[in-house]
């Protein structure tokens, strides 16, 4: 039987030992550092140190998040400069959460999160097979205390607190050495049982997210209304990007086209929230590896799910098909897919290298561009295409592809000569040059997402297990009472003292005291009660 | 009624209705806290003003639930869409929850004053956010949105309160001590009284009263005396700043920008101050930390709960879980920083006065990753401008 200690300090003292030998250094080294990770304020310095490198992740642009971003930053366009961001990328600030940084102060946490648990895990065993709270003398000062005088004997007030603390509390009588008298404690396995779950939940979130890491699988891949769409496979995704126990056999082989993309906006200018989205829908054809096609809705926060995959809508714009002929033959005939820039205007290019010398044309795409009364196109920033106008450059020269840097919706105009530009309608062509450009037809692209985390369902586990020890950690508290009689002033009485204290939240325990101390001396039929001034304010908080 | 109507009705019951409730209600109580002590008849008069205050500060409430529901009506939604209606509810609820305590928990109804006053501040900085009602992006039209947003704006709303009571409990401390550390210079006993609080009855007349009245306010005026004006005021205007230089990024010329810098700065210089004068009535520096580290664990549990909601609503909706976005890593951010206070607040050597900077700076990271994530950097979360 061990009596339960109060709170263990949080920070003890390093015990200083040196052993004279070379081995002997060696392993009071190991301990000393163990004991370092295993103090609080190691780990609040870990934290303090996790929370430094949060704020470079918030203020410096993120490879994975904004790769377009850093890329200027990097070439001085936006950002401090190159100098800076030369050194940035040293310390991997661009991709912080993935640097060598971070993953180091990540061990160093969890290296020190063990250095703490494993003494306490033991300690709390120990605790829950063989605590019991001490016997004491005399009420502590820092007690509250009630006394009250009553006709039974000792032994049957004892007999009453047990019943009147009920099964929740420890408790432990005194031997026949001392006068009866009874010790409970309360609080002690849920407070530090909680505070360790919460602290083991980490590894679990852990090990789900390493295991997530290994097993999951994520594709991009955007597809036009209408047009052919995509078979899950590797090979089909724009962007794949696999676990390393994903298998390409894991893929099933479906299909999905997308029939139709809703979209629409609060068109009124004066109505409040003017030019927002309010829905983004794919009518999507599915067709399974194994049975018959069906049609599937995927909403903004409504994702299909397919055999454990779930697809998600990440991105959506226009399509314009234009075709290029030159003396009758088509060098260019199919969508290009123009970004969104500023002012609502897409920004977008048709290359066609095939033709001597190459053929470029810059694209801007108003969705509506309403005719005003002379018949000129007006273009606005509205999303909608009602009025659709193609607004184009042509270029002639060498395109550069492969030669420098270029996105399919960027032109490299240092080769090209321009042969002066047109607008169209939709279904309009016009001829530039020897050129003869149609915009043939309109339509819209949605980018998916593809993506599989068996996982899940054991991050879910750990972040119960955080919330619910984190619950119990902060809410339990650890509070001893005593009931310690003696003979009382004149015969077959009993003079009882109910004292007890809280090492956590005192506040809740006084109401909590006044309470026991009530029913304890209303079921004795108490006499003569006396409150300290403490608990006779328990209003009064600390 | 029509939109319209509803949306101007809204508009007024939350200025000038509730914000002159809140403002009113604190002075009120604040003015009643000065007369916790003293003579019976003024102990009386501070019940009474206590009560005008009570109702002040529950008709504030209740002009601040109207709105809300006024403000849904009107849009047809939940007000939980923009940083307006975001920094309105953290008010409501930091304003809800320290009334609550204070009133039914700790019993503490004196202190009502302080709450009321952070509410009017948290208030006052939705103003320079205000949007008009209108319908909601389709990416946030799910019930996963109240769910995950009311769980973080109670959380900040508490956090709110709790950083009053941190930042309370910090003058009280640097008070007490400079005073204990002025009569061990002087070599003479203590103060006399080491707590207002426990001078409960003063004579009615006589030389005798008037002596002791002397005594207790040369004891305040000590206390005062205790924290520098100066360093409080330039510590305030320098600690706002760490976060409301976003000010200056968001507006849309500089004049303004500044304007609105120290529009923020100046007031929280001004509550600094009022706080400092009410410091001698303060309760004991250990009730004041004790309110701050409940309010603040009660939180904390809300954010941890709201962080998990978010990270699941992001599975759904952008197809991951957790990807670092700028309010992810906000978000993160703060948990670490609270969890930092909270494990500071359960160490020897740390407890008090450390824990008590952990937990301001706490709020610090808090108010900054909110307003930063959605003025400055740009992310998936920005949905400021709606």
């Amino acid at each position: 039987m061990t009596e339960s200690l109060p709170p263990p300090q949080m920070n003890p003292p390093l015990p200083q030992r040196t052993r004279n030998t070379a081995h002997g250094f060696l392993i009071d080294s190991i301990q000393m550092g163990w004991r370092w990770l295993a103090r609080m304020r190691t780990a609040l310095y870990m934290l303090a140190a996790s929370a430094v490198l949060n704020v470079v992740g918030t203020f410096v642009p993120q490879e994975p998040n904004v790769a377009s971003t850093v890329a200027r930053w990097r070439n001085g366009d936006a950002g401090p400069g190159v100098g800076v961001s030369r050194a940035l990328d040293f310390f991997g600030a661009y991709d912080i959460y993935g640097s060598a940084l971070f993953i180091a102060l990540l061990l160093a946490i969890y290296l020190s999160l063990t250095a703490c648990l494993v003494p306490r895990i033991r300690a709390y065993l120990r605790l829950v097979r063989h605590s019991v709270p001490p016997l004491i003398d005399k009420p502590s000062r820092v007690n509250s205390t009630v006394t009250f005088v009553t006709d039974t004997t000792q032994v049957d007030v004892i007999q009453t607190a047990k019943t009147v603390l009920g099964r929740h509390w420890r408790t432990r009588t005194a031997d026949s050495t001392r006068a009866p008298q009874l010790a409970a404690e309360r609080g002690l396995i849920s407070r530090e049982g909680g505070s360790l779950l919460f602290h083991v939940s980490f590894y679990v979130l852990l090990a789900a997210i390493i295991v997530g890491q290994l097993t999951s699988f994520e594709g991009q891949r955007g597809v036009v209304e209408g047009e052919a769409g995509f078979t899950d496979a590797a090979v089909s995704y724009w962007n794949y990007s696999p676990g390393r126990w994903f298998g390409e056999d894991q893929h099933d082989g479906w299909q999905l086209t997308l029939n139709q993309f809703d979209v629409d906006w609060v068109r009124n200018p004066t109505a409040p929230g003017a030019g927002q989205a309010t829905v983004f829908r794919s009518h999507v054809t599915i067709n399974p590896a194994a049975g018959e096609p069906y049609d599937a809705v995927i909403d903004s926060n409504k994702p299909l799910a397919i055999d454990g995959r779930r697809i998600t809508q990440l991105d959506w714009g226009y399509a314009l098909q234009v075709r290029v002929e030159i003396d009758g033959e088509v060098v260019h005939d199919g969508f290009i897919q123009p970004m969104l820039g500023d002012a609502g205007v897409y920004r977008g290019a048709v290359k066609a290298p095939s033709v001597n010398p190459d053929l470029g044309l810059d694209v801007f795409f108003y969705p509506y561009a309403p005719d005003d009364a002379a018949g000129r196109p007006v273009p606005t920033g509205a999303p909608w295409d009602e009025a659709p106008m193609l607004l184009f450059r042509q270029w002639r020269g060498d395109l550069q592809l492969g030669a420098t840097q270029q996105t399919v919706n960027d032109l490299d105009t240092s080769q090209l000569t321009s042969e002066g530009g047109a607008y169209l309608r939709l279904g309009q062509q016009v001829q530039v040059g020897d050129a003869v450009i149609t915009f043939v037809d309109l339509r819209r692209w949605v980018g998916y997402q593809v993506s599989s985390r068996p996982a899940i369902p054991a991050l879910l586990a750990g972040a119960l297990l955080l919330v619910s020890g984190l619950t119990i950690a902060l809410y339990a508290y650890r509070r001893r009472v005593w009931v310690l009689t003696q003979l009382g002033p004149s015969a077959n009485t009993t003079l009882v003292t109910l004292t007890g204290r809280a090492f956590h939240r005192p506040d809740a325990f006084i109401d909590e005291f006044a309470d026991v101390a009530q029913q304890f001396a209303a079921a004795c039929q108490a006499r003569d009660l006396v409150w300290d001034s403490e608990s006779n304010t328990p209003a009064a908080g600390t | 009624m029509n939109y319209d109507q509803l949306a101007e009705l809204s508009r007024v019951l939350y200025f000038p209705t509730t914000l002159m409730l809140y403002l009113g209600g604190a002075f009120v109580y604040l003015y009643a806290l000065t007369m916790g002590v003293g003579r019976q008849d003024q102990r009386e008069r501070g019940v009474v003003l206590r009560r005008i205050g009570g109702v002040m500060a529950v008709a504030g409430v209740a002009t601040h639930v109207a709105h809300e529901i006024a403000r849904g009506i009107a849009q047809q939604r939940l007000p939980l869409g923009n940083m307006f209606e975001v920094t309105s509810l953290m008010a409501l609820v930091g304003v809800l929850a320290g009334l609550f305590v204070l009133q039914f928990v700790r019993r503490r109804a004196e202190l009502n004053g302080f709450v009321l006053l952070a509410g009017s501040l948290v208030l006052g900085m939705a103003m320079l956010m205000y949007a008009d009602p209108g319908p909601l992006m389709p990416i946030l039209d799910t019930w996963w949105r109240p769910f995950h947003v009311s769980l973080l704006v109670s959380a900040m709303g508490i956090f709110g309160t709790a950083f009053a009571f941190n930042g309370l409990y910090l003058l009280r401390d640097t008070a007490e001590r400079s005073v204990t550390q002025a009569f061990d210079n002087a070599g003479s006993g203590g103060p006399g009284a080491a707590h207002t609080n426990d001078v409960k009855d003063l004579p009615e007349r006589g030389s005798a009263a008037d002596e002791e009245r002397e005594q207790l306010q040369q004891y305040h005026a000590a206390l005062r005396a205790g924290i520098n004006p100066w360093k409080l005021s330039i510590g305030v205007f320098l600690g706002t700043s760490l976060v409301s230089w976003v000010w200056i990024t968001a507006q849309d010329t500089l004049a303004a920008g500044f304007g609105r810098f120290f529009t923020v700065n100046l007031t929280l210089v001004v509550a600094a101050l009022i706080a400092r004068w009410f410091v001698p009535f303060l309760p004991s520096t250990s009730a004041l930390d004790g309110l701050a580290h409940r309010l603040t664990a009660f939180a904390f549990v809300l954010w941890t709960v709201g962080v998990i909601a978010g990270a699941m609503w992001a599975e759904v909706s952008w197809g991951r879980f957790w990807g670092w976005d700028p309010k992810e890593t906000g978000s993160f951010l703060t948990w670490i920083a609270y969890a930092g206070y909270l494990h500071a607040r359960a160490t020897h050597g740390l407890k008090g006065r450390n824990a008590a900077w952990i937990g301001v700076w706490a709020f610090v990271v808090l108010m900054g990753t909110y307003l930063i994530a959605n003025y400055v950097v740009v992310g998936l979360h920005s949905y400021a401008n709606l």
